[in-house]
């Protein structure tokens, strides 16, 4: 009998070593009591009606919903406190708000204040709660359908998972006290650049497993902080920043300098255009805390034919300072890309032949004494040495944001301002001075006759010469090579 | 005056001491000068860029420019003022000075190279051909160095003189310079290295000796004067006076 006894323990310590940890294998059994009260609560359409405000929520239990939820072992009546079955009061609850109240304070039974603050994304509900406007545990966690923490199937998707707290009104609050708003607008995201995206893609470390608590000092420590998730996707763009002056600036500790999302936006990410519509909009970025340059931009030629003509062969702010590796354009490198930078329009015939502009500028400069110099000076900055002096530029006589048509005002204007600039490097230089630059034209006899007759004469007696003493070497080859 | 050579030929003195040593700076300054300046001309091709590169910059190019100009402005003058203090003190003759011997001596050699005479123009010290040379050089020097102070200098001449003056002095020296530069390359190398009676190299600038055999050829009228021989055929009118010394005539403005 003992021995028996014995060979059954054992049969039954083996089973259990050998049986899977419940819930894993085996889903577990319904209590006898949620049978019971399954028997009425599993029909379709029913109610609990509330008589105070006539409202009603739906008091049916899906069984298989429920069996297979994380509390599915339990008994109805660890939650329902108050129902038995062989007790069930007709009208429990007076109204909705009521039978808010009392579900969450049901989940408080099992889980400890303590417990629900430990996740982070708690903290925010538990105040609210206690100022009267936090919604209540089964929003998000639905009533008889909640599954386990690390296994949620719920949700379809991220996104749906996420968007279930955050489309409400919600803050977080930095150590500065200021708030930063966490309600995310899904039709926004949906219908810009990213609307394929998951949350966690940008929102890196947040799933539907973890919700990592972080604090910011400030709203703007959280913009930095996020634009840095731009570059697990364009790392091209972003190695591109880390050559411009604004990451310059931010690297030095001010975090006013732009970052990804100051231009681009964070959930409304438009996808680039080429339109004017799009052109306008990118100026208009800049604008944001450059806006003296761009009142400049906004009178000058370039900017009225944008603004008021809708213009789209006129510069933008990108096209000549680029858009990502932004240089300082106070450096001499800058200061020395700047005639190609307006050749690359001003060159090209396409673009401003229409206008009636003439397309040797940039030859004309870069022919003449700046030109060369300039030229040389950027070879020399490979190879040699860079020299530190200024060479003048288009800018210098044309001006930058405030450049005016070349028409627009008169020769007597123009050559005053001229001299004027020329002062700033050739110090002793007096009204005559400017005139030694030819104004772009090639000379012909109605521009700059003078020149144009030197270069012509040499044009003639040159190759006049040449083929005379030519001539002259071979007749006296010719003479000796017969003589002999 | 004359030496012979270990072969027997006998050498005429043509050049003195001076003009030997004022080639030598004219060869070194205007190499400096083609180098540095054509470059700058043409800065536009890779070699001149190359070039500019390897001595050191554009603005070190442009300084050598003006320093190699200022040594050959030297030079320039110091040609012309002592050509200028040997005639006046009756020490020289104007040997280089332009004569209507010259024409004549141009006209008498197309003859010969056409075969319509039978021998080439009988020519003095120096012949039509290098005093064409000589000249365009010298009075290109003069231009290359006025338009070239203009250009280095250009506040200063712009205080009295239009601004246009500038870029006209540019066209002027960079075209003067091309044509210097041809006149150099294409006529005087190609006179004094690859002439037939010369290859390889005609020596008489470097040693100052022209042999007998070439001078009777090429200068007739100086040899018969030298050797106090009746030339063949009287002076055309205009030639040199004779000079007293032959060693005064050999320092003759050249």
């Amino acid at each position: 009998m003992i021995k028996g006894n014995g060979l059954a323990l054992c049969f039954a310590l083996v089973l259990l070593a050998v049986a899977p940890p419940p819930g894993l294998a085996r889903e577990p059994d319904l209590s006898a009591q949620a049978r019971k009260c399954l028997q009425c609560h599993a029909k379709e359409g029913i109610r609990a009606n509330f008589p105070e405000d006539g409202e009603s929520v739906p008091a049916r239990v899906v069984p298989a919903a429920f069996k297979v939820s994380v509390h599915g072992i339990l008994d109805c009546t660890a939650c329902h406190a108050a129902y038995l079955p062989e007790i069930h009061p007709k009208k429990r609850f007076r109204s909705r708000e009521q039978f808010r109240a009392v579900t969450t304070s049901a989940c408080r039974g099992c889980h400890s204040i303590g417990q629900i603050r430990g996740n982070p994304i708690h903290a925010n509900f538990l105040k609210r709660e206690s100022e009267g406007e936090a919604p209540v545990c089964t929003d998000c966690h639905q009533a008889h359908t909640m599954t386990p923490v690390s296994g949620g199937k719920i949700f379809t998707n991220e996104k749906q998972y996420c968007m279930s707290c955050h489309r409400y009104q919600m803050d977080m609050i930095c150590r500065n006290k200021e708030k930063i708003h966490l309600k995310v607008d899904l039709s926004e995201l949906e219908s810009f650049a990213h609307d394929k995206l998951r949350c966690s893609d940008c929102h890196f470390g947040f799933s539907q497993e973890e919700h990592p608590k972080r604090t910011f000092r400030s709203r703007r420590d959280y913009t930095v902080a996020s634009s840095e998730s731009c570059r697990r996707c364009h790392f091209d763009k972003y190695t591109k920043t880390l050559d411009s002056v604004h990451y310059a600036i931010l690297s030095q500790g001010n975090l006013n300098a732009p970052v990804c999302n100051d231009c681009h936006g964070a959930h409304g990410i438009a996808r680039v255009s080429h339109t004017i519509k799009g052109r306008v909009l990118t100026t208009q970025k800049c604008r944001k805390c450059h806006a003296q340059v761009y009142e400049m931009y906004s009178k000058s030629v370039h900017g009225k034919a944008l603004l008021s003509e809708q213009n789209q062969d006129v510069p933008i702010c990108i096209d000549c300072h680029t858009t990502h590796d932004i240089q300082n354009p106070l450096t001499l490198e800058y200061h020395e890309r700047i005639p190609q930078m307006c050749g690359n329009c001003h060159a090209n015939p396409s673009v401003v032949t229409k206008y009636g502009l003439s397309t040797d500028v940039l030859k004309t400069y870069l022919a003449d004494f700046h030109g060369v110099t300039l030229g040389f000076y950027k070879k020399q900055r490979e190879k040699l040495y860079k020299p530190a002096r200024p060479i003048a530029v288009c800018t210098d006589c044309h001006g930058t944001h405030s450049i005016t048509g070349a028409g627009s005002s008169g020769p007597p204007t123009v050559k005053a301002n001229l001299v004027k600039r020329c002062q700033k490097c050739h110090p002793d230089s007096n009204e005559n001075f400017p005139n030694a630059w030819l104004f772009h034209y090639k000379p012909s006899p109605s521009k700059h006759p003078l020149i144009f007759i030197v270069n012509a004469a040499y044009r003639i007696f040159l190759p006049v010469m040449v083929i005379g003493l030519i001539l002259q070497v071979l007749l006296h080859v010719w003479r000796y090579a017969v003589n002999r | 005056m004359k030496r012979n050579r270990d072969d027997g030929k006998r050498m005429i003195r043509r050049f003195s001491r001076l003009r030997i040593f004022e080639h030598w700076g004219i060869v070194l300054s205007t190499l400096i000068l083609f180098a540095t300046g054509l470059s700058q001309r043409f800065w536009h091709l890779d070699f001149s860029q190359w070039l500019i590169l390897k001595m050191g910059g554009i603005d070190n190019v442009r300084w050598i420019h003006r320093y190699a100009g200022v040594f050959f402005s030297f030079e320039l003058i110091l040609n012309v003022a002592t050509a200028v203090a040997g005639v006046v003190r009756g020490r020289w003759s104007p040997s280089m000075f332009i004569t209507r011997k010259d024409f004549t001596d141009a006209v008498e050699n197309m003859k010969y190279y056409f075969g319509l005479d039978d021998h080439p123009a009988k020519c003095d010290r120096y012949d039509y051909m290098e005093k064409f040379e000589y000249w365009t050089i010298l009075m290109g020097g003069f231009l290359m160095i006025l338009t070239g102070t203009v250009l280095w200098f250009p506040i200063l001449v712009t205080k009295i003189l239009p601004g246009e003056i500038i870029p006209a002095a540019k066209a002027l020296h960079s075209n003067e310079a091309l044509l210097i530069f041809l006149i150099n390359a294409l006529w005087h190398i190609i006179n004094a290295v690859f002439g037939p009676e010369v290859f390889p190299l005609d020596t008489s600038i470097f040693t100052g000796y022209i042999s007998r055999e070439r001078m009777a050829r090429e200068h007739p009228v100086e040899l018969a004067r030298l050797e106090e021989v009746v030339p063949a055929e009287p002076p055309a009118v205009g030639s040199d006076h004779p000079a007293e010394s032959p060693v005064a005539t050999s320092g003759a403005s050249g």
